[in-house]
């Protein structure tokens, strides 16, 4: 099973009642597999997609502050979106065990930035611990949960990709609900403290530091060390997380029982005396950790200290281990040992590669996607306007020439009125049309929109509704009422919400029909020109072709490219549909049958009408 | 027993996951451990897709570049972009035309590091045969035909008959056998 599974099964091994979530690679799969196992045991847990992190994270200490084993988990960026609640749960701490998992993303392969949740843990006080594989990853939280009701503190698990989207086969026994009720005991100086209480909890934190600290020093489960007694080595390698497990592969592999390791698991708070007692018996120490330098700083040594201080590791990027092996044969080298082996990194083949041209694969929509409809439309009308955007499949409308920013979740909806704001400051009333998702609406849309409304911005929103969270997995949309474990929630009225936000200009429409969006948006610019007009929101509502098959495309409309194209390559460049593909040998447009998802909308497309139904 | 390493590479769409789960269900069948790296997410949308998969004890899912018993790849191209990740007389298999496959530029590398190129039109064979969509169990397959490594072709029929949804499982069935036999023929000819 995938190593979101895997931690699913250490929640409910754990007895975890309460688990909350909001979707992001690559977490997502964490709460469906909770979902999974959770029917297949028979268990009540409760389980819920939340409207974004930070809602997630309340409603799992709640919880935990009700005496239940509670949890939450999502990608490293959205611990930024928790992290107001994050920071202040550590200080006022927590009765039954309270779990968060935050999934980071070396690389990154999807993500805005490469951050590393153990500094989150850090600023937030809050201990860490650090897998090495979908099974330890399973082991740490049921730990975690012991930690955190010990301790009355939240704990963080932080798998990385490689954790999460590894696979491994996992044995388990049979799962048991967790009979705690809820019993919420009253003390309003702990649950709802002041500033001279805060104090005091900031004490009592720092003090379980130091407990926790001497816990991980003997912690052998996740921290141990391979120096033999009484003896010194000229070099030695201080590990956690995924690059551990990278490590003692390679150690393994070219059989290096001369070099001892020292792998944390349990990182922060430091297990100060284990890593004086490796430094010690150590002339020289790699560091090689996952995706900054929580151990390197720790350590505090930067003369026996070799990692990303001293050049050794990279800043940037994933710590693959062609890397890792690269890494390790220099240092040794520099400490004058012999190196694992004359690897170099693959250079040759490499670089082989490098000449061969190979075609840059960049991700696209899928054929089919409505988005692609929305975008067409979009620069069709405003060729001129700007294109703030956001967070999901529709981020890849910058193939389309129709996304110019991305910030984070919400972003295309605050920096259209940002962008508003800053021209007409100069007089200048710029064309601006933001793009955003329906799930980032909902996640972080909401509240920009009430500020732009109030403060008078001036742009059109187009809110692309294909109900469904997509880019992550096919998540259930609220505007569709399902919840995640097949239970009917209440659905809830994209149209009343963006009403309810001030919004006095609102249209439908169904991208596949570009003729009628495109006419839309052209009137929507005039509202949002007009003196006595406002902010104009468009929602483009066509079902996802991945998520809705049939209702996204009810009847197939098979094309081809008759004589008449003459290669002007408007169609490739300005829709963008990866089945429309150019022969060279012909020099025409051609139809990948494949591909196709004979959704026939670039029919409306070609301006030489040589697209045409079969 | 000595990990072994595989790298599945291709298109997003074209099924990697799905592959992946079919040699790993197989090597579990047998009784082996598996360890393996997907990709999902933003990275899966189009764009270069690549799946690696260890049977064995290893510890980290990721199979280092030059470390690959074999290479399985359901496009030309995504077969030479991961061809650093073959190790030194390792195998790769890929979907592409006879006549023309490999590169020249890159024969020379695969001599030179004894390396051994097999492949077929898989992509056309499973459309010839009424599903386009099943290139991914044409090339798995193709690979079993060769008899190398710890995976067998009739574990692997077996799984991709169990894992087939009911409505296509014939289609893939006959695709299996059919890219199994063209696989035989290469095979005993080489």
């Amino acid at each position: 099973m995938l190593g979101n599974g895997a931690m699913a099964i250490g929640l409910l091994e754990a007895g975890c009642q309460i688990m909350t979530s909001y979707p992001g690679t690559p977490s997502s799969e964490i709460l469906p597999e909770v979902v999974r196992f959770s029917k297949m045991g028979k268990l009540n847990t409760s389980i819920e997609w939340s409207i974004n992190e930070k809602v997630a994270f309340d409603n799992a200490f709640a919880g935990a502050i009700s005496g239940k084993r509670a949890a939450c988990c999502m990608k490293m960026v959205g611990l930024n979106v928790a992290a107001d609640s994050f920071m202040s749960a550590a200080y006022i701490g927590n009765i039954g065990g309270l779990v968060i998992i935050s999934c980071d993303d070396p690389g990154p392969h999807s993500s805005q930035t490469e951050q590393d949740s153990r500094l989150m843990a850090r600023l937030a006080k809050v201990p860490v611990l650090d897998p090495g594989s979908p099974e330890e990853a399973r082991e740490m939280i049921k730990f975690a949960f012991e930690l955190s009701e010990e301790f009355q503190v939240p704990v963080l698990v932080r798998p990385a990709i490689r954790v999460c989207h590894a696979r491994q086969n996992i044995k388990y026994k049979t799962l048991k609900n967790n009979p705690t009720k809820a019993d919420f005991k009253k003390e309003p100086t702990r649950w709802a403290s002041t500033p001279k209480f805060r104090f005091l909890q900031h004490k009592a934190l720092n003090e379980k530091h130091v407990k926790i600290s001497e816990k991980f020093n003997t912690l052998k489960a996740f921290n141990r060390h391979t120096l033999k007694k009484g003896k010194t080595y000229p070099f030695g390698v201080i590990t956690g997380g995924v690059p551990s497990s990278v490590v003692k592969d390679l150690f393994e592999e070219y059989n290096r029982k001369d070099i001892p390791m020292l792998k944390l698991g349990a990182p922060y708070p430091f297990p100060e005396k284990l890593a004086d007692a490796f430094l010690t018996a150590c002339d020289k120490v790699l560091v090689i950790e996952e995706t900054d330098t929580l151990i390197e700083y720790m350590l505090r040594d930067k003369y026996k200290t070799l990692g990303r201080f001293s050049g050794h590791v990279p800043m940037e990027g994933e710590l693959v281990p062609e890397k890792i092996e690269t890494v390790l044969n220099k240092a040794l080298a520099d400490c004058k040992q012999s190196p694992l082996s004359d690897f170099d990194g693959g250079r040759e083949a490499f670089g082989l590669v490098g000449e061969l041209g190979l075609p840059l694969r960049k991700p696209t929509l899928c054929p089919g996607c409505p988005h692609r409809a929305s975008f067409y439309s979009i620069r069709k009308a405003m060729p001129k306007a700007v294109f703030p955007s956001d967070i999901g499949c529709y981020t890849l409308g910058s193939n389309l020439g129709v996304v110019d920013t991305v910030l984070d979740m919400g972003a295309g909806i605050t920096m259209a009125s940002g962008f508003y704001n800053a021209y007409i400051q100069d007089g200048v009333q710029k064309p601006i049309v933001a793009t955003l998702g329906d799930s980032t609406f909902f996640h972080s849309g909401i509240t920009g929109l009430i500020n732009a409304v109030y403060n008078d911005s001036r742009f059109i929103l187009v809110i692309l509704d294909n109900g469904i969270t997509a880019m992550t997995g096919m998540q259930p949309a609220i505007t569709q009422g399902l919840r995640v474990d097949g239970r009917k929630g209440n659905s809830v009225s994209l149209e009343g919400v963006v009403q309810g936000c001030g919004v006095k200009y609102l249209k439908v429409v169904d991208p596949f029909d570009t003729k009628t969006m495109i006419k839309t948006i052209k009137k929507a610019a005039d509202y949002v020109n007009d003196p006595e007009g406002g902010i104009a929101v468009i929602i483009s509502r066509h079902p996802c072709v991945i998520g809705f098959k049939d209702a996204a495309i009810p009847e197939k409309i098979s094309v081809r490219v008759s004589d008449e194209c003459n290669d002007c390559g408007f169609c490739r460049d300005r829709f963008e549909c990866p089945a429309l593909c150019r022969n060279p040998e012909t020099e025409k447009t051609e139809i990948d049958t494949v591909l196709c998802a004979e959704c026939g909308v670039c029919l409306q497309v070609c301006p030489r009408k040589a697209i045409e139904e079969i | 027993m000595k990990t072994i390493n595989y790298v599945l590479s291709g298109l997003g769409g074209q099924g990697i996951l799905f592959m992946t789960k079919v040699f790993a269900a197989t090597a579990l069948e047998k009784g082996y451990n598996v360890l393996g790296a997907e990709t999902h997410g933003m990275a899966q949308r189009g764009g270069s897709v690549v799946s690696h998969l260890r049977v064995g004890d290893a510890r980290s899912s990721l199979v280092r570049a030059g470390a690959a018993d074999f290479l399985i790849s359901m496009d030309e191209s995504e077969a030479y972009r991961y061809l650093p990740y073959l190790k030194k007389g390792g195998t790769l298999f890929a979907n592409a035309p006879s006549k023309s496959f490999p590169d020249k530029r890159v024969a020379a590398y695969l001599k030179q590091n004894n390396i051994k190129a097999f492949s077929m039109e898989a992509s056309k064979k499973a459309m010839d045969l009424g599903s386009p969509k099943s290139t991914n169990l044409a090339m798995v397959a193709f690979y079993s035909a060769f008899g190398v490594g710890p995976l067998n072709a009739d574990d692997l029929r077996s799984t991709v008959e169990k894992m087939s949804p009911a409505k296509v499982r014939e289609t893939n069935l006959k695709i299996f056998d059919a890219c199994y036999d063209t696989g035989k023929k290469i095979a005993s000819a080489s």
